[in-house]
């Protein structure tokens, strides 16, 4: 009997686990689940929430399509598959917020119809251009009144903790959480808090006072007590909570503090307006002659190109950066506009790995790459003379993202070149034009070629060759 | 007194632990998550709170006989 696997990332829920078969995703309701399961839906709170577009709608499939026999599951849906996966790690910091906000919005809703969700994890959420969708329809449960916010804990550390890094001590949140995986403990977040911060009452209990009574109740555990059956939490309290920090959140920003190089990079680009529209104009050629469903831009700064590639006929563009404050613009201008576009951090040097339990729980940023297009727009003497990468091998990273791209390359006499070398050796005898088409030559054809600047910026059309050469 | 107080906090906590009905709950909620909902639900949580303190207070000076006969509390769940 040929029983399918769960995704790597599906185990911890006992309730049911996610399948992926034929490009389509499906989620095995357990039968030890299947009561609560069937309450929620009677409630009709999942139609409430998909219809607003705040949850991903489901259908009940037989379960031979999953081919689910052995599985102990009472019922199987199937939800439709996103554009992308990404990681909280991976959000810039309006996305983490608008997650925690939805996470939020969600729960409230739920408790109006004597529902709760029993956990508070970020990776329940994923997103669709700017706008964040819950995904785990098992998280959701009957009500008990009086009963304690367990995924408080999981909140403060997956979501607020991670916010306030970044809102009162101006640390992006996303390498932190990266390794850590589980985001930001309420301890790691006091001690980095001043005490004007603790004078705050949001503060003071979500973060001080849970710390406090964290580290007295786990000190000694060989002491039993008589049952409390009098406690509560009462709904009402709790729906409080759940709208202050909605509201707190609400308004936290980041603090920028120090200088982001491509905070006013439209005022100190050095494209004219003119070399602008040759880049977008090469783009929007390549973009309708090939129609990509996806498309990477690695580099997106603040998403300008993107935006051009999406009114070009691309379908769904991941926008991949290292500078927070262009990846603040990138969101902003997804939301706005409500563009299919998602801005996400990654060092194009240290891209997110395949990492969690058994190396295989979050899948890294090749395990995930499945674009049709690629854009490396003023990249590659990042990599190259930045980083100190071989060229060769940046040249074979890109290619390897995707069959078909657009590749930008910046000569060492432009001024944004000079800038890199303006404090060290120039010790890149190898970064020529000739030697980046030999590079380029080596795993692709190059389509189309064009000059957009005066400095002998070029623009390069590459498709990579079917079977290819070492 | 401190460690009164101390010892107050562990019990409390313990409580709340052995009390919670974990049947649904693949999730560590916290012992700390948990007491500070406790004092959040108003003033019926805080009597509760001050009910275990004098509970816990008198309980103290009995609590060595219950050390040495080895009683134990299960370990929460982990995530």
């Amino acid at each position: 009997m040929n029983v399918p696997k769960p995704l790597p990332g599906s185990f911890r829920d006992p309730s049911g686990q996610v399948y992926q078969r034929n490009g389509r995703i499906f989620r095995t309701v357990n039968e030890s689940f299947s009561h609560n399961f069937a309450f929620v839906r009677s409630t009709g709170l999942f139609q409430q929430l998909a219809d607003r577009n705040l949850i991903l709608p489901f259908t009940d499939v037989a379960p031979d399509v999953l081919q689910a026999s052995g599985l102990p599951a009472a019922c199987v849906l199937e939800a439709p598959t996103l554009p992308f996966i990404s990681f909280p790690y991976e959000w810039p910091f309006s996305a983490l917020k608008a997650a925690a906000l939805l996470h939020v919005r969600i729960h409230l809703e739920a408790l109006k119809v004597g529902v709760t969700l029993s956990d508070a994890s970020a990776y329940n959420i994923q997103f669709q251009g700017a706008e964040p969708v819950f995904i785990d329809h098992l998280s959701f449960r009957p009500y008990r009144q009086g009963e304690i916010w367990a995924g408080h804990r999981q909140f403060c550390e997956q979501f607020l903790n991670p916010l306030l890094l970044q809102a009162l001590c101006g640390i992006a949140h996303n390498a932190w959480y990266r390794g850590s995986q589980e985001g930001i403990t309420t301890e790691e977040i006091r001690r980095l808090l001043k005490w004007r911060h603790c004078c705050q009452w949001n503060i003071l209990t979500h973060i001080v006072l849970q710390d406090f009574f964290q580290k007295s109740a786990t000190a000694d555990r060989s002491v039993q007590g008589p049952s409390l059956s009098t406690a509560s939490f009462p709904l009402a309290s709790f729906q409080r909570m759940l709208q202050s920090l909605a509201d707190w959140i609400e308004q936290l920003t980041p603090k920028t503090g120090g200088h982001s190089p491509w905070k006013h990079y439209t005022a100190t680009c050095r494209y004219s307006p003119a070399e602008t529209d040759r880049k977008k104009r090469f783009i929007l050629k390549f973009v309708q002659h090939l129609q990509p469903g996806l498309l990477w831009d690695v580099g997106c700064n603040s998403g300008e190109f993107s935006e051009a590639a999406l009114e070009a006929g691309a379908r769904y563009v991941v926008g991949f950066d290292s500078d927070q404050g262009a990846l603040e613009a990138g969101y902003a201008r997804a939301r706005e506009k409500g563009l299919k576009f998602q801005a996400l951090f990654m060092d194009a040097a240290n891209p997110s790995p395949s990492q969690g339990w058994n190396g295989e729980e979050r899948p890294g940023l090749q395990a995930r790459a499945s674009a049709d297009a690629v854009l490396a727009l003023a990249l590659v003497h990042h990599l190259a003379i930045a980083n100190n990468v071989p060229l060769v091998q940046v040249m074979d990273w890109l290619i390897g993202l995707a069959p078909h791209g657009v590749i930008e390359f910046i000569p060492k006499n432009d001024p944004m070149v000079k800038t890199l070398l303006q404090h060290r050796d120039d010790i890149f005898p190898d970064y020529t034009w000739e030697y980046f088409c030999q590079c380029l030559h080596r795993r692709a054809v190059i389509v189309h070629t064009e000059t957009v600047s005066e400095s002998g910026r070029v623009m390069v059309w590459f498709r990579r060759l079917a079977v290819e050469t070492a | 007194m401190k460690k009164i107080l101390y010892v107050w906090w562990v019990h409390v906590s313990l409580i709340l632990i052995v009390f919670t009905d974990s049947a649904w709950a693949y999730l560590d909620p916290g012992a700390g998550s948990m007491i500070l909902q406790i004092l959040l639900g108003g003033v019926a949580g805080v009597v509760v709170i001050l009910k275990l303190y004098w509970r816990r207070f008198t309980g103290y000076f009995r609590r060595d006989s219950a050390e040495d006969s080895g009683r134990s509390v299960p370990h929460d769940q982990e995530t």
